[in-house]
């Protein structure tokens, strides 16, 4: 079919940052088809410089109000790696425990306020409070479970500073833990599984499209990764993370301020549905089942299913809390000090999986233990190339269809991804009414 | 007695950003059992679940206007049009706008809820407030103080023990 097509959306127009959509079609030719996303938080990279190893992950928290234990726990690790401290087995598994309750808050709400408005042909998550309103209510009940195990275990209702390098401030109570594994007995468990069947109804409703990417995650001998493991490319295999820059390759594109990456195709996946093709047969038992029952099959290639392989992994990660909770009271809570005696310094590369992938942070401290350079590779990033191939094998693919339904189909793609658009100034705007 | 709640929004990160979390730092040696102090931060939809099941919040966030910098004023959600944006491509378009809109419709938000805004002069990137919303700290934190001291007021006169009419 020869047919032009111009397609803008400008969504976002936030003060430092907006992400744009913007495909053109000539003569039934694609020209362009890409994702335009202003990356704000490079500055931070120059704003640590020279700071203490105290407070670098108190700066990179504060970075983000959606990725801050991410970018937290990672930072932590980095320093770690730099200074030569050594964590306690308590101090992983509390930091297991804090990485499933963000992975399932941040998962959660993308399922339910910004995926599932899309499968119910909602324009957004508010017409849905009328005629869903227990579904909306539960969304946020699990959201606010996610952050009960997050105020438990770093105080961050007060302060989210009692993660340190080299381990925590304050540890948890024993009857702290307890309650809260009660919780996700109780409530928690029962929420995912309501959810399961919520995403069951929606599923029919996610877009048929495929396309076979690279997909990059870590990879943990021992558990579903999380918190820990290597570098995994479904196409290269196993790196150590201190090569990441090897996997990453950030590159200039001209039609984007944010940088791109790629491994060894234009373009690799990074995420939930990178890390089910990565590491299903490590989730729970549970965990799988689910995702049988939701259609998820293993690889699977078709990116609105992210969406889908959030929901499962979120249900691992209820379902895993409760073995990390009983691990922690198994052995006994220590009142352990951070072990802060840098016992070298120079250079430390870590990575975590953040719910929207893999984050990696590196930094170099000087013999003061002062950051003397940084740099952070988010997924987002890494992600973007990615999109842009969907975008260039969706569109000629949808060709047929009305320019509202493409458009709207890209704005799923890209919701999909969940892509970490600015997120540093949410500042009120209002007019005031007259009377 | 039913405490008062504070709720800082805002980015240390980002310039007048940060006002509400000024404004906590400003009342940490006030905090106690009647005044509870909550950092929003930047997570929106916390700040509703924090909301939800109080009776007297007070959310303090820099608030475009239209006002000279510094400019304060103490509204209601439902006396101003908060721009909510129905339409975005990530959770990070949840602001506390849209978070409000979405605890008015689920029944979610306090008996009292008030909102403190103020104007910023700039929200770029950087450390540190400006001249005009730095002035303006002692009027918020008088706000505040007022309101916490009709709480007592409240308290006691329902008790019977003293205090001056509210009515």
């Amino acid at each position: 079919m020869t047919r032009d097509l111009n397609i803008n959306v400008h969504h976002l127009t936030r003060v430092e940052g907006h992400g744009n959509i913007v495909v053109n079609m000539k003569e039934g030719v694609l020209e362009k088809a890409h994702l335009n996303i202003v990356e704000p938080p490079r500055f931070f990279e120059a704003m640590i410089k020279g700071r203490s190893f105290h407070e670098t992950a108190i700066i990179t928290s504060r970075i983000c109000g959606i990725c801050s234990l991410g970018h937290q726990m990672t930072s932590l690790k980095a320093t770690e790696a730099a200074l030569g401290l050594e964590i306690s087995e308590q101090t992983a598994l509390l930091r297991k425990l804090l990485v499933h309750g963000a992975t399932m808050q941040s998962n959660l709400l993308h399922a339910y306020f910004l995926a599932a408005p899309d499968l119910l042909d909602a324009p957004s998550v508010f017409p849905l409070i009328a005629t869903h309103k227990d579904v909306v209510l539960r969304a946020l009940r699990m959201k606010r479970l996610a952050n009960d195990i997050g105020d438990i275990v770093s105080g961050r209702a007060v302060h989210p500073i009692t993660p340190v390098p080299g381990g925590f401030t304050r540890i948890p109570t024993r009857g702290e833990l307890e309650a809260i594994k009660q919780k996700i007995l109780d409530e928690g468990i029962p929420d995912c599984v309501a959810t399961v069947e919520t995403m069951k109804a929606l599923a029919g409703a996610i877009p048929q499209f495929e396309r076979e990417t690279e997909y990059i995650s870590l990879k943990d001998k021992e558990e579903y990764g999380l918190y820990n493991g290597d570098i995994y490319s479904s196409d290269a295999g196993t790196f150590p993370v201190e090569e990441y820059l090897s996997v990453t390759n950030e590159h200039v594109v001209a039609h984007s301020t944010s940088k791109h990456a790629r491994h060894k195709r234009s373009s690799y996946m990074v995420g939930a549905l990178a890390r089910w093709n990565n590491n299903h047969d490590q989730m729970l038992p549970e965990a799988q089942a689910a995702a049988e029952t939701l259609g998820l099959g293993a690889p699977c290639i078709n990116p609105y299913m992210i969406t889908i392989a959030q929901v499962v992994e979120s249900y691992h990660c209820m379902l895993d809390s409760v073995k990390v909770i009983d691990e922690l009271l198994s052995k006994g809570l220590k009142d352990e000090k951070p072990n802060q005696s840098p016992t070298r310094y120079g250079r430390g590369i870590a990575s975590t999986e953040v719910p929207r992938g893999i984050l990696f942070h590196d930094y170099t401290y000087d013999n003061k233990g002062n950051i003397v350079s940084g740099n952070c590779v988010i997924p987002t990033g890494q992600n973007l190339a990615n999109i842009d191939d969907d975008m260039v094998k969706l569109v000629p693919e949808m060709i047929h269809k009305s320019q509202a339904e493409i458009t709207h189909a890209l704005e799923m793609l890209v919701r999909a991804y969940d892509p970490c658009i600015s997120c540093s100034v949410h500042m009120l705007d209002v007019t005031f009414k007259e009377d | 007695m039913t405490p008062l709640t504070i709720i800082g929004m805002g980015s240390r990160l980002c310039g007048d950003d940060a006002i509400g979390l000024a404004i906590l730092d400003a009342l940490q040696e006030e905090a106690g059992s009647d005044l509870e102090l909550i950092e929003g931060g930047l997570d929106a939809l916390a700040a509703l679940e924090s909301m939800a099941g109080r009776d007297q919040v007070i959310l303090v966030d820099a608030t475009r206007m239209g006002l000279d910098p510094g400019s304060v004023r103490v509204f209601m959600a439902d006396q101003v049009n908060l721009q909510v944006r129905e339409d975005h491509l990530s959770l990070h378009g949840i602001g506390l706008s849209e978070a409000l809109e979405m605890g008015e419709r689920l029944g979610l938000l306090p008996s009292n809820l008030k909102i403190i805004g103020i104007q910023p002069l700039s929200i770029n990137v950087g450390t540190g407030l400006s001249e005009p919303v730095q002035a303006a700290i002692p009027e918020v934190l008088d706000l505040i103080r007022t309101e916490r001291q009709l709480q007592h007021h409240m308290t006691d006169a329902y008790r019977g023990t003293g205090g001056i009419s509210t009515a």
